[in-house]
């Protein structure tokens, strides 16, 4: 029995069945595998996908605008310089796909003919950016942070900077989106990837921790008019009387973070009892991402609560100081995102 | 005020929304009928910034090295972006399967410069399969194929009760010249090929419905046996009511014309070639997505 899968293999190039077979194995070529999908079904329908995911070969692809260059120039030495991408281009479909782009639009770059083009209208503000863009590049960003420590981790070396600084535009960005339904997926990975170096799962939560808040994203000026958008789990509150606070929940616990002057304080109630009459420990693990904050004692990973929690399970406790103003709704994003994940475990 | 590839690396926040117009009116020149398709529109800038990303220009500072497209002069640059933007453009308008007569304006006159690139003419070669190796291959290979057009024929003819299923599969194979294949089916169905080839507001739909019906037809078809274990599970598994799993037993796929020790050799080779997870068990468990991958597998024989 012959066994070819593959219907488009044909020995003769000049095969008069080719077509025909290509377009059999298109039928029948496999799906690309399936992307893992947390997003709710109607928040990906109006989400732009990435086209490559952090794991794309950084490496090679961020030396193919010099290699096309040098393929343009007729430099000689380029096909030795460049030996290495070369072969990777043989075998890697993606970086090839990459290649074949740049080389296209550098030599149509190279032998510019058309007039230069009119610049200076359309949009000057990211306000009046679309928020599918602005979320698709947040997306982007925090893949491309992965990505930059995935390749310095396989290089051996530091490159945190590089991540870091991409991870902050993602962060500052995503303050500008004000719908809370494009603003959660586009900040999805971003505490997964800004904890990827230390090696911890603090997506999952610290083992040690008894209870992982995140926020319930809200924005202003949300669909339809509104102010705000909840969860559909969240009770509901009359928006009309929405104060300038962060709403967090872990499971069915429920805490805020509201400001007191430049102090911001949070709320927690219905702590479990082996916490009450106990100082705890709280972590803000995306705290030291940008620097707005003063924390108390300085650490975002280990604030100590100044009073122990009372015998009903309530706890209010200053984090730090800031200039950031809740009642600014830019300001709150940003905020709201550096607090997508706060963890709380008795203080040793 | 315009932009450049150094306020993209240096400025990145500021000059994103100069960008995104810059793309945006490229986009909608390019897209044709699609411009005013905002979903579309925005799927084309989005592959130019995710690619001044992932390039490591935009928004990275000093964090990465400058390459050629931080040299290259601010008109050259704009050209660079318009060209990026209009071969996405294209690929999105190929996707959507659009005829659109903007599509020849788009081409340029003679691209003279494509026989300095060397691997355009290297595409196919890494990926083909490798030549055979006697004269009896060659000849298995091309029976092999006769017997598959036959195959293939029988299967689309089963279309004729979707006749818009049916018609778009025609019009398949009418674009790509499959000239004997359709002749055949035309004679068979006592059909003729329309005079008018305008797409149905469905085409699309149908096609897709009409590949899963081809797909299915000739796993049907195939006596290979891994193919009809790949066809079986597809058809036997049930989802279980506690998880997410797809499950069905052994002593099902065997029926009556397959032992279970043929089942578990079928069964062998899906997993050694990664479309399973098993070994050896009583009871073969799936994802939605490896039956996915399943429904399409096909061997000749």
């Amino acid at each position: 029995m012959n066994d070819h899968r593959h219907f488009g293999s044909s020995p003769d190039p000049g095969n008069k069945y080719a077509k025909l077979a290509s377009w059999l194995q298109e039928v029948l070529q496999s799906p690309p595998p399936l992307k893992e999908q947390s997003a709710p079904a109607a928040e990906q329908e109006n989400q732009l996908e990435l086209l490559l995911d952090s794991h794309y070969h950084l490496h090679f692809y961020q030396q193919l605008p010099d290699f096309v260059m040098a393929l343009l120039t007729n430099d000689p030495t380029a096909t030795t310089r460049y030996a290495p991408l070369l072969y990777h281009l043989a075998g890697c479909s993606e970086c090839h796909h990459g290649y074949l782009d740049l080389y296209d639009a550098m030599s149509a770059a190279i032998h510019a003919q058309e007039p230069r083009p009119l610049l200076g209208q359309g949009t000057r503000s990211l306000a009046a950016t679309p928020q599918r863009m602005l979320g698709h590049l947040c997306q982007a960003l925090i893949s491309q942070a992965e990505a930059v420590q995935l390749q310095a981790r396989r290089d051996h070396s530091d490159d945190d900077a590089a991540a870091r600084s991409l991870l902050q535009l993602a962060l500052t960005i995503s303050a500008r989106i004000t719908q809370s339904g494009i603003r959660r997926p586009a900040l999805r990975d971003l505490v997964r990837v800004a904890t990827l170096r230390e090696g911890t799962e603090t997506t999952k939560g610290d083992s040690s921790a008894l209870y992982t808040y995140t926020p319930a994203l809200s924005g202003a000026g949300g669909a339809r008019g509104r102010k705000t958008v909840r969860r559909a789990d969240m009770p509901t509150r009359p928006v009309e009387q929405e104060p300038p606070i962060i709403h967090l929940q872990a499971r069915a616990l429920e805490g805020t973070i509201s400001q007191q002057g430049e102090t911001l304080e949070l709320h927690l109630q219905d702590l479990g009892p082996e916490l009450r009459g106990r100082y705890v420990t709280i972590s803000v693990p995306l705290g030291a991402l940008i620097e707005p904050v003063r924390w108390i004692g300085g650490n975002p990973r280990a604030i100590r609560s100044a009073v122990p929690v009372d015998a009903n399970g309530q706890l209010t406790t200053p984090l730090g100081e800031t200039a950031l103003r809740l009642s600014d709704p830019e300001e709150r994003n940003l905020l709201e995102a550096m607090f997508m994940l706060l963890e709380v475990r008795p203080a040793s | 005020m315009p932009f450049t590839a150094h306020d993209l690396r240096y400025h990145a926040e500021e000059s994103y929304p100069l960008l995104y117009a810059y793309l945006h009116r490229n986009a909608q020149r390019f897209l044709g009928t699609l411009k005013y398709d905002a979903f579309e529109v925005d799927t084309v800038i989005g592959h130019v910034v995710e690619q001044l990303v992932r390039l490591g220009l935009f928004g990275a500072g000093d964090k990465t090295p400058p390459t050629a497209l931080d040299h290259l002069t601010d008109a050259q640059f704009y050209a660079f972006l318009s060209r990026s933007v209009r071969n996405k453009a294209i690929d999105r308008l190929r996707k959507r399967r659009l005829q659109v007569n903007t599509f020849t304006e788009l081409e340029a006159p003679e691209d003279e410069n494509r026989e300095d690139n060397p691997l355009d003419e290297a595409v196919a070669p890494p990926w083909g399969a490798p030549p055979f190796s006697t004269p009896e291959e060659i000849t298995l290979h091309l029976a092999s194929q006769r017997e598959l057009r036959n195959l293939l024929k029988h299967c689309i003819l089963l279309l004729c009760a979707a006749p818009h299923q049916l018609e778009a599969v025609i019009q398949e194979l009418k674009e790509m010249g499959a000239d004997e294949l359709l002749q055949s089916v035309i004679a068979d169905l006592e059909l003729s090929l329309p005079s008018s080839t305008a797409p149905s507001q469905h085409m699309s739909q149908h096609k897709d419905h009409a590949h899963k019906k081809l797909r299915h037809c000739l796993q049907q078809q195939s006596t290979n046996l891994t193919v009809m274990i790949a066809l079986r599970l597809t058809e036997y598994t049930k989802l279980s009511t506690d998880s997410k799993v797809y499950s069905v037993a052994i002593q099902t796929l065997a029926q009556d014309d397959l032992s279970e020790g043929d089942v578990r050799t079928g069964l062998n080779e899906l997993a050694t070639e990664g479309l399973l997870d098993w070994h050896n068990e009583d009871t073969v468990n799936l994802t939605a997505a490896q039956l996915k991958r399943l429904a399409r597998y096909y061997r000749e024989e």
